[in-house]
């Protein structure tokens, strides 16, 4: 394909994905709002987890700093949404550099560890807070517009993509990949390991928190357990795993198959998504660890000898 | 009357410590399975509180359904985890024995939302203990209460760790095991395969989790659902531990166990987690190899 | 009044818990010229270039590089400086291609920081050519065999168009013609006037290459000076070539 192409093909799916409200039931419509805010996750957590090599499970704390942030400005303090948002957006930014410096300084499993037991503590700060109505949770004034929620959702979705589109083709997200594939390799070849590890957590803090304050609004309430709820977490790196970590829409198009099955299964038995979700994850891990992205360059080559090289590779 | 009060903030205090101690005992066993899988197959293993919830089940139905002592069922809890950990790495685990460390994080989260769910569908999310007739029955040792379950738990534990200690340090097979978290290749110069030593250690640290399984559920409620904050927790407890040794972790159980109580006590039950997982947090940036390991 | 000298090493110590990997080293390092570093295993080499390059931080001493101490200044700003290393235990990118391995130390490496990727590639380009590398342009780097490797590692570092080039035994494992073309792809570089601090443990190699020698044994300096010297001096074959041989 080439790149003009690729452009208007965008362009069309943008355009096609904007005009659905117009034609779609509001159930559709409302299944269409979370996707987007689960690919936006998703996507965030791509810039730190699939090009940074960070496997983050803090992410779900910015989503919450943005929906308490939103929460907060808009109830307690009768600010409009957009300043709510904005507000969001700067805890978790601060909350990025605040615990990032430090955080981001370990390596491997630890990272991961800490990010989680991070977030345990953030539920549980929350819960003790006055101003965020500590464990009942705040209630927002109620909007009634899907459609704008859509359009936000998908707004954010596009600039978040468009983000990491850039980020593919600059110096920056060269470093980004420098630093995943090999830290001390990247710090000894000129990379500032430290600002680019730091900057990739904030950016991807700033669409969690985009997303959550969206998600706050729309879904006019919020607690500390849903807030910081860690299996969001879980769900943004199975998305982006199932996808391509690393790619541009592998992200984008594992929330939407994820999301559009899942939804199919659980208007049959609720517990059933969950258990799909499980095998899911288990499944792709084994057969296709580099997501569908990997899988559909290759598939053609290899055919279906793809999957068994994956499991001959990796096994013992 | 001044006195009066000193003397039962000073029983209060030691009531809150021993409590915390006796917990910590059975959180140091809920760890060392962890830190075993961890220390040899370089697994995190975030299915690991399902795994203890397993335990606690079949130790639930093995009281309700046989009638048989949560004590004395402790060893075939241990043996029925052991048999699903050991199945569970060969079918699965030992597919990805060389991927990356992220995706053996998520195929482990995977199973632990497939036992969790499973779990769900054929034992309800109803909350359900191990009742047996003494349950309620106490000791007073020096004014403070004694629990007998919960010392008898305690005692166990410990029990079960020591054996751990000296089944690694002087049998062969423990010695192949220690060897091979080292160096995968060593287990060989045991006349073992690496692939074996692999199901076997993670079998072992599912039968671990079998254990302290069967013994929450004699001390505390369970549902499908504690397997989350149980895997959080035991983390917190290899990580505060260290994973050199079975002692690091009996000392990050109990350092776990008597903070959580102090705290729960003196700031508030709300707060419980904000100390528990804050300190763990402060180690990791601080004291990457424990609170008893090196500093570099 | 002379120009300082590129690198100058004082009283330089590295101590691992008990054991002091790296003991009070002194020597300095002209602009243009190749110092040889040798000693047996575990003499401290790697741990010195370590140092260097910033990986780790001393215990005690200084490092000066134009003149100014970089002692406390990171490894990428190192990097930045003109400091360029390989690895002993070679730290590809395992999952980029060859060429953007190289594209990396071009577009990082130097002081420019506004480098267009392209840019960085078509330097890239030139480098692989040079280190005989081209063919392997697209394919990923953990696909290529060892030697080639070996040659990666270097067109890595020498992209980053250093003024210093540390070099941790980029030769072992290679064959005799192997060795003879990366030799002479060292010397390439070396003549654009760049200085190279080279440990290697073939003596013949190291003798080719050196301009003067620096012998470490347990940490310490034990002799410096011209290569012809310091392999006939009693102690280093004592020290070095008797361990080996024994
Ligand atoms: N990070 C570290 N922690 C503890 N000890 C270390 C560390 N790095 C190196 N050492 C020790 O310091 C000593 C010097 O090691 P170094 O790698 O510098 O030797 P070398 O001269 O490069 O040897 P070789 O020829 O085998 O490469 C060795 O005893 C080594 O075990
Ligand atoms: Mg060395």
């Amino acid at each position: 394909m080439t790149l003009r192409f690729k452009f208007i093909l965008g362009v069309a799916a943008a355009l096609m994905l904007a005009t659905l409200p117009w034609f779609a039931s509001p159930t559709l419509i409302q299944f269409g709002i979370s996707t987007l805010l689960l690919a936006t996750l998703a996507q965030g957590w791509n810039i730190i987890g699939g090009f940074t090599g960070y496997a983050s499970f803090g992410n779900s704390e910015f989503f919450g700093l943005g929906s308490y942030g939103t929460a907060i400005a808009m109830v307690q303090w009768q600010l409009p949404f957009g300043v709510g948002l904005i507000f969001g957006v700067l805890l978790s930014v601060i909350f990025a550099l605040v615990v990032g410096i430090p955080v981001l300084r370990l390596r491997g499993h630890y990272f991961a560890i800490a990010t989680l037991a991070l977030s345990q503590v953030m539920t549980a700060i929350v819960s003790n807070l006055e101003v965020a109505g500590r464990n009942t949770g705040l209630v927002l004034p109620l909007l009634n517009g899907d459609t704008l929620f859509y359009e936000l959702s998908l707004a954010v979705l596009l600039l978040a993509t468009l983000t990491v589109l850039w980020i593919s083709n600059s110096r920056f997200g060269f470093g980004l990949i420098a630093i995943r594939e090999n830290e001390d390799a990247a710090a000894s070849m000129g990379v500032n390991t430290t600002l680019y590890k730091v900057l990739a957590f904030a950016l991807a803090g700033v669409f969690s928190a985009l997303a959550g304050g969206i998600h706050a609004y729309w879904i006019t309430f919020i607690d500390p357990v849903s807030a910081f709820d860690l299996s969001l977490n879980v769900k943004m790196i199975i998305m982006t795993v199932f996808g391509g970590p690393g790619s541009v829409l592998g992200p984008v198009i594992g929330a939407f198959v994820l999301s559009g099955i899942s939804e199919t299964l659980s208007t049959e038995i609720s517990s059933l998504a969950n258990l799909f979700f499980g095998v899911v994850i288990v499944a792709a891990v084994v057969f296709m660890p580099r997501g569908l992205a990997d899988l559909m360059r290759r598939f053609r080559k290899t055919g279906w000898r793809y999957f068994s090289e994956n499991v001959k590779q990796h096994r013992l | 009357m001044e006195q009066a009060l000193v003397v039962s903030t000073m029983q209060l205090l030691s009531q809150i410590l021993v409590n915390g101690v006796l917990l910590g005992g059975l959180y140091a066993l809920m760890a060392l399975g962890l830190a075993l899988v961890w220390g040899v197959l370089n697994i995190v293993n975030l299915a690991h509180g399902a795994l203890i919830m397993l335990g606690a089940y079949v130790g639930y139905y093995l009281f309700t359904l046989l009638n048989i002592d949560p004590f004395l069922a402790l060893p075939l809890s241990m043996a029925v985890l052991f048999c699903v950990g050991y199945l569970l790495q060969r079918g699965i685990l030992n597919l990805i024995a060389r991927a990356a460390m992220f995706n053996t994080l998520l195929i482990t989260f995977g199973i632990d939302v497939v036992l969790t769910q499973l779990a769900q569908i054929f034992f309800s999310a109803d909350f359900r203990t191990i009742n047996p007739s003494y349950a309620g029955s106490n000791f007073m040792v020096f004014g403070v209460t004694l629990p007998l379950v919960r010392v008898l738990a305690f005692v166990v534990a410990l029990a079960l760790t020591i054996a751990l200690w000296l089944f690694l340090l002087h049998t062969r097979l423990g010695r192949a095991i220690r060897a091979t978290a080292q160096n995968l290749g060593a287990a060989r110069l045991y006349g073992v395969e690496p692939k074996a030593i692999y199901a076997l250690t993670f079998g072992l640290g599912a039968a671990l989790a079998g254990g302290a399984g069967d013994l929450y559920g004699v001390v505390s409620q369970i549902n499908p659902y504690i397997g989350a904050t149980l895997t959080a927790k035991s983390f917190a407890i290899a990580i505060i531990g260290g994973l050199e040794s079975p002692l690091g972790v009996v000392v990050g159980g109990i350092f776990l166990g008597v903070v959580e109580s102090l705290t729960a006590l003196y700031i508030g039950p709300t707060f419980v987690d904000i100390a528990s997982f804050g300190i763990l947090v402060l180690v990791l940036i601080f004291r990457p190899n424990g609170l008893l390991g090196a500093t570099t | 009044m002379t120009p300082p000298p590129l690198l100058e090493i004082r009283g330089l110590s590295k101590r691992f818990g008990g054991l002091v990997a790296v003991d009070d080293v002194n020597f300095s390092l002209a602009s243009g010229e190749t110092l040889g570093l040798i000693g047996p295993n575990g003499a401290g080499k790697t741990t010195l270039i370590n140092l260097i390059s910033g990986s780790i931080t001393p215990t005690t001493g200084d490092i000066l590089f134009e003149g100014r101490s970089i002692k406390d200044l990171t490894a990428f700003k190192r990097a930045r400086l003109g400091i360029g290393r390989t690895f002993q235990i070679m730290k590809p990118f395992p999952g980029l291609s060859v060429l953007d391995n190289v594209a990396i130390g071009a577009l990082f490496g130097t002081s420019e920081t506004a480098k267009a990727l392209r840019t960085a590639r078509d330097e890239a380009d030139q480098w692989l050519e040079l280190m005989d590398l081209s063919r392997y342009a697209d394919r990923r780097a953990d696909e290529l065999g060892g030697p080639d490797r070996k040659r990666l590692e270097l067109a890595k570092a020498m992209a980053m168009k250093p003024k210093l080039l540390l070099l941790d035994e980029v030769m072992a494992g290679l064959n005799h013609v192997e060795i003879n073309e990366v030799i002479e792809a060292i010397k390439k570089v070396r003549n654009t006037g760049i200085s190279v601090l080279v440990i290697e443990h073939v003596i013949k190699v190291i003798q080719r290459l050196s301009d003067r020698l620096l012998v470490l044994h347990h940490g310490q300096q034990i002799v410096e000076g011209k290569p012809g010297v310091v392999l006939a001096d009693p102690r280093v074959i004592e020290a070095y070539l008797g361990r080996r041989r024994a």
